[in-house]
């Protein structure tokens, strides 16, 4: 019972309100404007803007104004708009944010916007992530010989010691920022950096993991001892986690013996 | 006046794999995994519009549902999605979602090294979630979906599945034999086409007709691309009417914040609803439990307030939480203090502007068990696969459909690719590859023309305003009409800055789809003359049963879509089958 569908002609008597069509790009701006300088892979485009404030609260709101309304071919990365993919992260008068987070302030009047350190340019402000992916993947971030077995689940109290080490390290969505900021990944040396090192430390605080391969790469070369103790990722991590914290919990493990 | 594209279009490069995966998603990496599990000696490769894991919803679900207490059981979860859904479930895969929902639970602990949260006896929790008869939420805090495919995603490492990131499916390939030759994409970040080659297909591409709404909470890549891909390659779509709504996004003109969600938690706390004349308008569509009303319930009552003209001049209504006092709503609700603050406006100290945010696709793809569809080798996981949820779409159920079908869909993938008889060489891939890339670079080539955004945001207007929460025939005419002419104007589209990392371009192709997909919705919810679940006709305002215990399918080209209204099957319970005793 296939049948062709056209639409019925208007019968109904409910009176709808017309399609709002969205403002016209010119239409006025009721709270001034804010300059914008953004990076550019392509020496030849344009740096500087001035962008209405109509609405924009955050700075994601201000990229998406200038690629729609004064130069199309900006780069830039975003998904979730609630801080949980990670990838809308940059760089705003030098400090790594989400840029779906950072809220721009009614007094602020100019910006910079560059892209992560640390990370190759693919456009303007958008990175290739895989040398910090890649620097992850290094730590073997597999569990492995579950100790239940499978088909069942650990027992495992939320109150021992192990889970309040882990459980407030968890959470990471690979946004980069620590990376970037960090005085030796962000500056393109070889270090696993903070985000990976976190990583590992769950990994060798896990009772549930028997491999000891996390520890041995944060214990080797690039590991923990290339950290300077900065902090400054822990500072701008845009969910409160502590790398920083991570990586001393490793330093004391491993004068401890524990893998 | 535009003219004639002449853009050389690069020669595209060819990747040969067993078993392709479109979508990082829950499902999409699931996928993955099963079959590399499944046939060690098959290649996978997954393809995905943005980063890996990172560019879909999977991520911001809040908990999953699996039947994993002593008091549960998988029929038990079978029943009340199916009730729920108002019996317009394909009962075969709601059964295989309840069914497979622990497995991967299991899975997701023992071998993928989720960690998910533990009660004081320090066994696995199970918390309770709205519309669920027993405890079954599986969850690590809030973010469960955001361990559960990051632990997925660093298994790629020792599975050893290959990583296409920033390429884009552009078009599915069948051979003359009916079955799934492979996919023609393009590389993204370098504006390169690609001859995907591929033995069998799991398409996870994540929905995304709730992305289509002017409010709307989902991720900005969900745009329809997995719907227009098979619907263009002749699969059927099914409940594409029904699309969920959450009662609380947030409404803020002018900021990508807009749609992001305030939790139901606020009303549960006793928040008020007010419309634009500061009027509690719940009175008058449930006054005993007022904003404590469902989920449903208020997003109908909210949209309905709205569409009448009691809305606010944002055409939203307002939540207004100042009386619980300053304390307790920056205690309890500091996250969405924040998150109210980043669309300029106060939760503690002034009424915030809201509306009810489209959230999940619950038709799709018309599949069998398994993902299994028409086109051999072709499997259909996750949002984009329809059946599974009815009318309604229940929360946790949504990352347990993408995992238990990316593992389902994976596994017999693998298999179907592993086994004799199945065609390998280019099965016309690469012939198809140049008309598909030369239509993809058309936007390239002009110098004048509409942009995306602006036909985009016009979409959304629409959806929002004549497809929403009460539709009716005149309406869903007009929104047909619209959307028709968005189309016309889509063939225009001009873009600037190149093919390599473009996001105007990638707006561009992503906006072919969408209107596709919103064509669907419409023609399916103008096909359905009853009200049930997130389907509300003005002018068919009650549910049918007798008329109505049927699925509308659509099936056919651009231009004439088929409609077929089929007889739902009720091989495991019936609607009239009294109700499990609680």
């Amino acid at each position: 019972m296939t049948e062709p569908v056209t639409p019925e002609t208007p019968a109904g008597t409910r009176p709808l309100p017309p399609v709002p069509m969205p403002p016209a790009p010119d239409a006025p701006s009721p709270s001034g404007s804010i300059e914008v300088t953004v990076a550019r892979s392509d020496p030849k485009s344009a740096r500087t803007f001035s962008v209405a404030r109509r609405g924009a609260n955050v700075v994601l709101d201000l990229l998406v104004a200038i690629q729609r309304e004064l130069d199309p071919t900006l780069g830039f990365r975003y998904s979730c708009r609630v801080a949980m993919c990670g990838t809308c992260t940059v760089r705003v008068d030098g400090l790594p944010v989400l840029a779906c987070q950072a809220i721009v302030p009614a007094t602020v009047r100019r910006v910079r916007i560059e892209p992560l350190a640390g990370l190759p340019v693919v456009r303007d402000l958008i990175v290739d992530m895989r040398p910090f992916l890649e620097r992850w993947a290094a730590v073997e971030p597999f569990e492995a010989g579950a100790e239940a077995g499978p088909g069942s689940f650990a027992i495992v109290s939320p109150d021992s010691s192990e889970r309040r080490a882990i459980d407030p390290t968890l959470d990471c969505i690979s946004c980069g920022a620590c990376f970037s900021a960090c005085g030796v990944a962000g500056d393109g040396r070889r270090f696993l950096g903070p985000a990976a090192l976190n990583r590992a430390m769950t990994l060798v605080g896990d009772g549930r993991d028997e491999s000891d391969s996390h520890a041995l790469s944060a214990f080797g070369p690039g590991g923990i001892d290339d950290c300077h103790s900065i902090g400054a990722c822990t500072v701008v991590c845009p969910k409160g986690l502590d790398p920083a914290g991570a990586i001393r919990r490793l330093r004391r493990w491993r004068v401890a013996g524990h893998t | 006046m535009t003219r004639a594209p002449s853009l050389p279009v690069p020669e595209p490069e060819v990747v040969d794999v067993d078993v392709l995966v479109i979508g990082s998603g829950g499902a999409g990496l699931m996928a993955a995994w099963a079959a590399r599990v499944a046939e060690p000696g098959c290649s996978v490769a997954i393809v995905s519009k943005g980063l890996i894991g990172r560019s879909g919803c999977s991520i911001m679900a809040q908990g999953m549902n699996a039947a994993l207490g002593a008091d549960d059981s998988p029929e038990r979860h079978f029943e009340d999605l199916v009730r729920a859904g108002e019996f317009l479930s394909n009962q075969e895969l709601a059964w295989q979602l309840a069914e497979t929902a622990p497995e991967v639970i299991r899975l997701l602990e023992s071998e993928a090294g989720c960690f998910f949260d533990r009660d004081a006896d320090g066994r696995l929790e199970l918390a309770p979630f709205p519309g669920q008869s027993r405890r079954r939420k599986v969850h690590r805090g809030h973010l469960t979906g955001l361990e559960i495919v990051t632990r997925l995603r660093e298994h790629g490492a020792r599975l050893g599945w290959r990583e296409l990131i920033d390429v884009r499916a552009l078009d599915l390939v069948v051979g003359d034999r009916g079955d799934v030759q492979g996919v023609v994409a393009l590389d993204i970040r370098r504006g390169v086409g690609l001859v995907l080659r591929a033995r069998a297909v799991v398409l996870a591409a994540g929905g995304g007709v709730a992305a289509l709404y002017r409010i709307a909470d989902g991720a900005r890549e969900k745009t329809g691309d997995g719907i227009a891909l098979a619907y263009r390659a002749g699969l059927a779509v099914r409940d594409m009417e029904f699309v969920q709504f959450l009662s609380v996004g947030l409404v803020a003109p002018g900021s990508r914040v807009t749609g992001v969600l305030l939790e139901e938690a606020l009303r549960a706390a006793g928040g008020h609803l007010l419309n634009g004349a500061g009027e509690r308008f719940m009175e008058r569509y449930d006054p005993e439990r007022m904003e404590r009303s469902t989920r449903d319930v208020v997003a109908k009552a909210s949209y309905a307030e709205i569409l009448a003209g009691r809305g606010t001049a944002n055409h939203g209504v307002l939540i207004d939480v100042r009386h619980l006092g300053p304390d307790v709503v920056e205690g309890t609700f500091a996250d969405l203090v924040s998150r109210a603050r980043r669309a300029g406006r106060d939760l503690v100290r002034e009424p915030v502007e809201i509306a009810p945010a489209a959230h999940i696709q619950i038709g799709g793809v018309d599949v069998g068990r398994d993902g299994a569809t028409a086109i051999e080798g072709l499997f259909v996981a996750g949002e984009d696969a329809g059946g599974v949820h009815g009318a309604t779409w229940q929360g946790g159920n949504g990352i347990a459909e993408s995992t238990a079908f990316g593992l389902l869909a994976g596994r017999r993938a693998a298999v179907y690719a592993s086994g004799a008889g199945v065609s390998t060489g280019d099965g016309g891939v690469s012939a198809r590859a140049t008309d598909v890339l030369r239509t993809a670079y058309e936007p390239l080539a002009r110098d004048a023309g509409p942009a995306a955004w602006r036909l985009w945001e016009e979409l959304r207007e629409i959806m929002w305003w004549r497809v929403g929460l009460a539709r009716d025939a005149s309406g869903l005419a007009e929104a047909a009409e619209g959307i028709a002419r968005l189309r016309a104007e889509s063939a225009a589209v001009a873009v600037a800055g190149g093919s390599a990392a473009n996001p105007s371009w990638q707006e561009a192709l992503d906006l072919g789809n969408a209107l596709l997909a919103a064509e669907l919705v419409v023609v399916s919810a103008a096909a359905r003359e009853e009200t049930r679940g997130m389907q509300v006709r003005t002018d068919f305002p009650v549910r049918d049963d007798a008329a109505w215990l049927r699925t509308v399918v659509v099936r056919g080209g651009q231009g004439s879509h088929g409609v077929d209204r089929r007889p739902v099957e009720f091989p495991r319970l019936r609607p009239d089958a009294p109700v499990a005793v609680a």
